[in-house]
């Protein structure tokens, strides 16, 4: 039997308007017009690193809670994740973005309400989350055509990998469902939409 | 004294929550009763985090002196807590159907993730600017809870000798198991910015 699409996930679909509001962004708009102010792409830089950093710590202890069939996925996208980091160093060595700022408030509720998440809530909560994270990531790049100065970035949240490792993680959040799954996939929406407009306005 | 220094870092800060229209309403007793309603409902759900982060940092604590400390610090929270039933119960609040709004639980989120993976100082540096703050807020408006205004009973809480013992307790914890490091002056900040920020998410407009 072929698998549904992750984009059929149920989670997606009861979180209704959000989903848009979460993956459409004017931000991404003049990243694919090639038009985004230097400014908006430097704090944008910035910012997702020390989401990714805040990332990696979630996705370790969501690991730790996760049973046997979830271990692969988790771990390929730990080290992913790692990668994904140096990939951001790289990027701002060259570009002389400072990574030590402090961060935003919205990067930082973004990040308390992962790590509060990973010490309370039980896997399969913590699955929703992580696929509502990645998920609404390839929505938002995959609508743009990898091609203009951030062709690069573009590219790296629209690849055929990523999106099997999206697909992997809507077949582990539907294989452990859980009632509270919803309504903390909708905080990482909302939060998804915050970061962007923070990255666009500031 | 570290708690010394982290407050007087803060002053900026801590102006800005006497000045807040929210506080300023209380002061004067003209704040809009349906504004008090929505903060006594928010800030009942951040106070049940507030208890939980007390726990877990009592939980790191090897010093049995440090843990009586704690121990004292919870009870505190816990009478908090039976007052804004009481407020509830007057107010005709159901508590248990509060949902936070985005400045309640960012607050709250921040306390318990420090507290859950943070080290002793940093949980400290992040619950002592609540203590503090409101315990500076009560004394500063003592003068104003005459009888006519509505809000005496919270200005008498937190200006009463009993709160201001529980602020310095916590302060003097948080000197003796915090370090002067850029980690402990960060939460200190980001939890005072999360007050003011607390205060204005329950003021429609603002």
């Amino acid at each position: 039997m072929q698998q549904p699409s992750w984009s059929d996930s149920e989670l997606i679909l009861r979180a209704g308007r959000l989903w848009t509001e979460a993956t459409w962004s004017p931000f991404l708009d003049a990243v694919a017009d090639g038009s985004l102010p230097e400014a908006a792409f430097r704090r944008w830089l910035a910012q997702d690193y020390l989401f990714a950093r805040g990332l990696t710590s979630y996705q370790a202890i969501a690991l730790a809670k996760a049973p046997r069939d979830a271990h692969r996925v988790l771990i390929g996208g730990l080290v992913a994740l790692d990668r994904e980091l140096e990939w951001f160093e790289n990027h701002a060595e060259r570009r002389g973005i400072p990574l030590g700022e402090r961060p935003h408030p919205v990067c930082r509720a973004y990040v308390d309400f992962l790590m509060r998440s990973a010490y309370t809530q039980p896997w399969p909560v913590l699955a929703g989350i992580l696929f509502g994270v990645e998920a609404s990531y390839l929505e938002a790049w995959s609508r743009l055509t990898p091609a203009g100065p951030y062709a690069e970035f573009i590219e790296r949240w629209s690849n055929p990998a990523f999106v099997n490792y999206v697909s992997d993680l809507a077949a582990l959040a539907r294989r452990h469902p859980h009632p509270d799954a919803q309504e903390a996939f909708n905080q990482v929406l909302v939060y998804e939409r915050d970061f962007w407009r923070m990255a666009w306005e500031g | 004294m570290l708690h010394q220094i982290l407050w007087d870092s803060c002053r900026d800060l801590v102006q800005a929550c006497l000045d807040h229209p929210f506080v300023r309403g209380l002061a004067d007793g003209t704040l809009d009763p349906a504004v008090f309603r929505n903060y006594v409902a928010q800030d009942a759900f951040y106070l049940r985090a507030f208890m939980k982060s007390y726990a877990l940092a009592l939980a790191r604590c090897e010093d049995l002196s440090a843990a009586q400390a704690f121990h004292e610090l919870i009870g505190g929270a816990l009478q908090e807590i039976a007052m804004h039933r009481d407020y509830a119960r007057s107010l005709g609040l159901d508590l248990g159907a509060v949902r936070p709004n985005p400045a309640c639980l960012a607050y709250t989120d921040f306390l318990l993730a420090t507290a859950w993976g943070r080290s002793l100082g940093e949980i400290l540096a992040a619950m002592t600017p609540c203590m503090r703050l409101y315990a500076w807020l009560g004394q500063n408006l003592a003068p104003r809870a005459v009888p006519e205004n509505p809000y005496r009973r919270w200005i008498e809480t937190y200006s009463a000798p009993e709160f201001e013992q529980l602020a310095a307790r916590i302060e003097s914890l948080l000197d003796s198991c915090a370090t002067d490091s850029p980690e402990v002056h960060d939460a200190y900040r980001y939890a005072m910015e999360c007050e003011l920020r607390f205060f204005s998410a329950v003021m429609p407009g603002l």
